[in-house]
């Protein structure tokens, strides 16, 4: 048991940090790229993101267990897909429902979350490295985690960015690219971090 | 239709990669070496040509609703063949490109073409669509690659010169080992967006000095 | 009649999605059946080749018992055995296969497959000469391996230590249970 919380407490560091999703694992570029002009729009992003990574690393596990079941694993990626824009969906209409304040902040954010590469690498890297269900999950909602941390941290970076002077073929993305280029390497000192 | 403005815009006045910023995850991802450059270009334009005549021949059948759903069914079964021809016959670039193959199926350029251009024309022009922007993004990705691995590695060809290793350039122990890591990527992205950003205002400057004289 | 109108709307709206579901699906199970044995074939050949390449002439698969929990397989023949162990690196289990000889002499390894960072922990299974020459570092010990930082004599990676220790976990494994075997 001591292992297994030792294995759960290394996958909680990795993702949000060592690993993070998006400066070394290149997941979820494109919304880390169009969502960040921001800080508050970013963190509702991030949050929408980990709040469905979280649920969809939970449905995909149990999805995978039974595409096993019937020997259908070549399906994983049609059916992990379908799944996660099905999730997108009924959060959607379940938070415009029932918690409306939290819609309104994140409402705008959900839509996009289907073609955030950031949710289904995660259900394909779980099934790669094997977790079991609680695994799954905390890798999962750690990997939002971790995508919430890059974005706002790129946000708060982003609009001094903006302002600033740079030569005019670097104006606008390629300048911003830099900067995350720069990003990365502040997070690769995280790299080799273990605690055990 | 016209083949040869839809060839220039795929590769230069709307290619995929430079002007769109679409698919960016597997472009900074994978740019490690020519060999995943090649392989990944070829993959998703290959992808992309299916995909887009399946959804234009199919385009009156679907309504309009479901669409998405249908493009992403349909994106995601092409992906998964693609997927698993690579492991039963180029093994070794299915084990390099990793889960960045399955990750095709939210790469925006497939879908954004799906609804951008095949949901609107006819079956021919929608697969020279899918063969000019998958080019337009095969040559972003291998000008990527060429860079990291050159600045990174210090080879030209690895993976698939001089028996994989690469015909070496410079010599070992000196290339800047970052550049093949996640920060190179985002730096030579940058700079290879700056250095595109450049040339077309120059051509265009050049362009508007002619017309004035 | 409005309602019934709606609801033969969604009642297609379903069905072509269905239909185009069950044709890719279709499409997908028939590629499967031509791909799914070629790649089980590769596997098994690359298995195959790597205890080739640690334990030449082979061997046959044989029980073992093992206290560390990273052999998968063991591998045995007259001049010695080849273990499968899984040790975890840097992003995920390392599989390999270790050979060694009957006095405990470490033959070979080769790396099957791993998920190791390209250009730092991938350099151990790289066909470059660094990668050679990292792994040649293994022929001829015993007992025990760490890297030269634990104590060991084992050169790490540069700036991939923690790939090389999972190496030498993994030999270690490999090691005790053919200690173990007698």
């Amino acid at each position: 048991m001591n292992e297994y919380v030792q294995t759960l407490i290394g996958i909680l560091l990795a993702a949000i940090l060592s690993e993070n999703f998006i400066l070394v694992k290149f997941y979820g570029i494109c919304p880390f790229m169009g969502v960040s002009k921001k800080i508050d729009t970013a963190l509702g992003m991030g949050m929408a993101v980990t709040f469905v990574m979280g649920i969809a690393s939970a449905a995909t596990w149990a999805i995978y267990r039974l595409l096993v079941l019937l020997h259908l694993e070549f399906m994983q990626t049609v059916a992990f897909i379908l799944v996660i824009a099905s999730i997108v969906q009924v959060v959607e209409m379940f938070l415009k429902k029932a918690v409306s304040a939290l819609y309104k902040a994140l409402g705008i954010f959900l839509p996009l979350i289907t073609t955030n590469c950031a949710v289904l690498g995660v259900a394909l890297l779980n099934v790669q490295k094997g977790y079991d269900f609680l695994l799954s999950v905390v890798n999962g909602v750690c990997g939002g985690l971790g995508f919430t941390v890059a974005i706002v941290l790129f946000a708060s970076l982003r609009e001094r960015v903006e302002k600033s002077d740079c030569p005019e073929c670097f104006k606008g993305m390629p300048i911003t690219l830099v900067a995350a280029g720069l990003l990365a390497l502040a997070f690769m000192g995280f790299s080799g971090l273990k605690l055990f | 239709m016209n083949f040869k403005k839809q060839f220039s815009e795929g590769l230069l006045s709307k290619n995929p990669v430079l002007v769109q910023l679409l698919g960016l995850c597997s472009v900074l991802a994978i740019t490690t070496s020519l060999f995943n450059g090649i392989g990944m270009g070829l993959s998703v334009t290959v992808i992309l040509i299916c995909s887009n005549v399946l959804i234009s021949a199919l385009r009156k059948v679907i309504p309009s609703q479901i669409r998405i759903a249908a493009y992403i069914v349909i994106i995601a079964s092409f992906v998964t063949i693609v997927d698993l021809v690579l492991q039963a016959f180029i093994p070794d670039l299915s084990e390099s490109l990793g889960v960045f193959i399955p990750l095709i199926v939210v790469n925006c350029i497939v879908l954004g073409r799906a609804e951008a251009f095949a949901s609107k024309n006819g079956v021919l022009a929608s697969a020279v669509d899918g063969l000019c922007q998958g080019i337009g993004y095969t040559v972003a990705l291998v000008i990527m690659c060429v860079i990291r691995e050159l600045l990174g590695s210090g080879t030209f060809g690895g993976g698939i010169l001089n028996n994989g290793e690469g015909i070496r350039i410079i010599p070992e122990g000196y290339p800047a080992m970052q550049m093949v890591m996640p920060v190179g990527g985002f730096l030579t992205l940058g700079f290879v967006i700056a250095g595109f950003q450049w040339y077309t205002r120059h051509s265009r400057n050049k362009k508007q000095k002619e017309a004035a004289k | 009649m409005k309602t019934q109108s709606t609801a033969l709307y969604i009642l297609r709206l379903a069905l072509t999605l269905l239909i185009i579901t069950g044709v890719m699906a279709a499409l997908l199970a028939a590629v499967n059946l031509v791909t799914a044995p070629i790649i089980a074939g590769l596997q098994a050949e690359k298995t195959q080749q790597a205890i080739q390449a640690v334990l030449p002439g082979g061997g046959e698969e044989i029980a073992f018992t093992d206290k560390t929990g990273t052999v998968s397989t063991v591998y045995g023949s007259d001049t010695g055995y080849a273990v499968e162990v899984a040790p975890i690196g840097f992003d995920g289990a390392i599989t390999m296969m270790v050979g060694i000889d009957k006095d405990g002499n470490v033959l070979g390894i080769s790396i099957i497959s791993h998920t190791e960072t390209a250009g730092l922990g991938a350099v151990a299974a790289a066909k470059t000469s660094a990668g050679e020459n990292f792994r040649g570092q293994f022929v001829g010990l015993n007992g025990s391996v760490a890297v030269s930082k634990d104590g060991g004599t084992v050169e790490a990676i540069t700036g991939a230590t923690i790939t090389s220790r999972a190496v030498c976990e993994g030999i270690n494994a490999a090691l005790a249970c053919v200690a173990d075997l007698g």
